[in-house]
């Protein structure tokens, strides 16, 4: 499944979010992250989220997204294009 | 899906925050680990200690090519699907004649049969193919002994590559050498087949089967020849299928390659083979005995099943043949 996942957390926590995610899908923007992951993936980065963030000051949205739906348009200029061919 | 990474560049892999990032003078990139399945360089690319025992840690394989696109090794991680039952069975069946010969020749079968079904594709398009055609399915297996299993793959191959000249005239194919290629076509099949087997060695690498003992060629030093076996059966489907396609929609042309020792693909022609290579192996169909969709990729690693299978008695070994 092809998820897109946004976070909105405090300074002190954001860095172990961030660092996690880094090791699944590819960072796109601040605070965004996207990319294709299974269903077994996706229940070990929920599970592993929770353990990280504060569940009563910080927010977490994930939105997934069937690949063929997904319409894609950048404007302005690509800051971390999404290439395995590097 | 998982994907493999293609390094076209130069540069240094290290290991950062507990995942993979890539850099040199142009890019300064994060590789999500758990996204990738195995590692192809074709530049020069140095790996840092670090790096090496995640890869090692995640059961990556990292392939290495030359700059004309030769395979050169890999680094393959510890084994950690041990099982010394089928080890055995499986030497035990490469040693005796009868289990030997039954594989091979249902190798040779299923490279039969896929070669066919290739071919009839393009004679659905149009394509003047049918006497190569009705030349592949008159040639007989012979399954004596491996001498003669061995001499039939060879004479398949000898009446299927004729037909790349009536699919595309673009590059003709006057003769099949390699070491070094020495026409555009010869190049495109030497390249598309040496990245079937580094697919199918990282496939292998996920079963409890040993890659170095192999059934239709001969098991030698410093080579995994059962990545060999399986990979003939794939060649046409996969790697045919796939430079068909680059030629006849002129994304590869003669600006691909250049004169070195031989011809050769050069970096961009490269890229474009293995983004559309890739794809091809991305694509998924219905598998009529799993009942769920699967890709190119995950066929080949069934193969490796359906052969542990064999050996262990379990279920009689029949080589992959394209259904649809």
């Amino acid at each position: 499944m092809y998820v897109i996942i946004i976070y909105d957390i405090n300074t002190k926590r954001v860095n172990k979010v961030h660092k996690y995610l880094k090791t699944y899908l590819t960072w796109i923007q601040n605070s965004v992250f996207e990319g294709e992951i299974t269903k077994s993936q996706y229940q070990t980065i929920t599970t592993e989220l929770k353990t990280l963030i504060d569940e009563e000051k910080d927010s977490i949205i994930i939105y997934e997204i069937p690949e063929k739906y997904l319409n894609r348009t950048i404007i302005g200029y690509e800051k971390n294009p999404m290439t395995m061919i590097l | 899906m998982k994907q493999p990474l293609n390094i076209n560049s130069n540069g240094i892999l290290y290991r950062k925050d507990n995942t993979l990032k890539y850099t040199n003078k142009e890019v300064d990139k994060t590789i999500p680990i758990h996204a990738i399945n195995e590692i192809n360089c074709y530049g020069k690319v140095s790996l840092k200690s670090g790096a090496i025992t995640l890869l090692q840690n995640e059961k990556i394989i990292v392939n290495s090519f030359n700059k004309y696109g030769h395979y050169q090794g890999s680094l393959y991680p510890k084994i950690t699907l041990n099982s010394g039952t089928t080890i055995v069975k499986q030497a035990l069946a490469y040693n005796n004649p009868d289990q030997r010969n039954y594989i091979a020749q249902e190798i040779v079968q299923g490279m039969k049969h896929n070669m066919r079904k290739t071919l009839m594709y393009y004679s659905k398009k149009g394509k003047n193919v049918t006497e190569y055609i009705e030349k592949i399915e008159k040639e007989p297996i012979l399954n004596k002994n491996i001498n003669q299993i061995l001499s039939s793959e060879g004479k398949l191959w000898q009446h299927y590559y004729p037909a790349f000249n009536e699919i595309t005239k673009n590059f003709p194919l006057k003769k099949r050498e390699f070491r070094p290629p020495t026409n555009e076509m010869n190049a495109l099949i030497s390249f598309g087949n040496s990245l079937l087997y580094t697919t199918t060695l990282s496939e292998i690498y996920h079963t409890y089967l040993h890659p170095s003992i192999s059934f239709l060629h001969e098991p030698r030093e410093r080579r995994f020849s059962l990545a060999c076996d399986i990979a003939d059966i794939f060649k046409p489907i996969i790697v045919s299928r796939t430079i068909f396609k680059l030629v006849n929609t002129n994304m590869i042309n003669k600006k691909s390659f250049k004169d070195d020792v031989g011809v050769y693909l050069t970096d961009k022609g490269r890229q474009k083979f293995i983004e559309e290579y890739n794809n091809k192996l991305k694509t998924t169909i219905k598998h009529p005995n799993l009942n769920k969709k699967v890709s190119y990729r995950y066929l080949i690693r069934l193969e490796g099943y359906k052969l542990i299978k064999h050996i262990l008695n379990d279920k009689t070994y029949e080589s992959f043949k394209a259904w649809w």
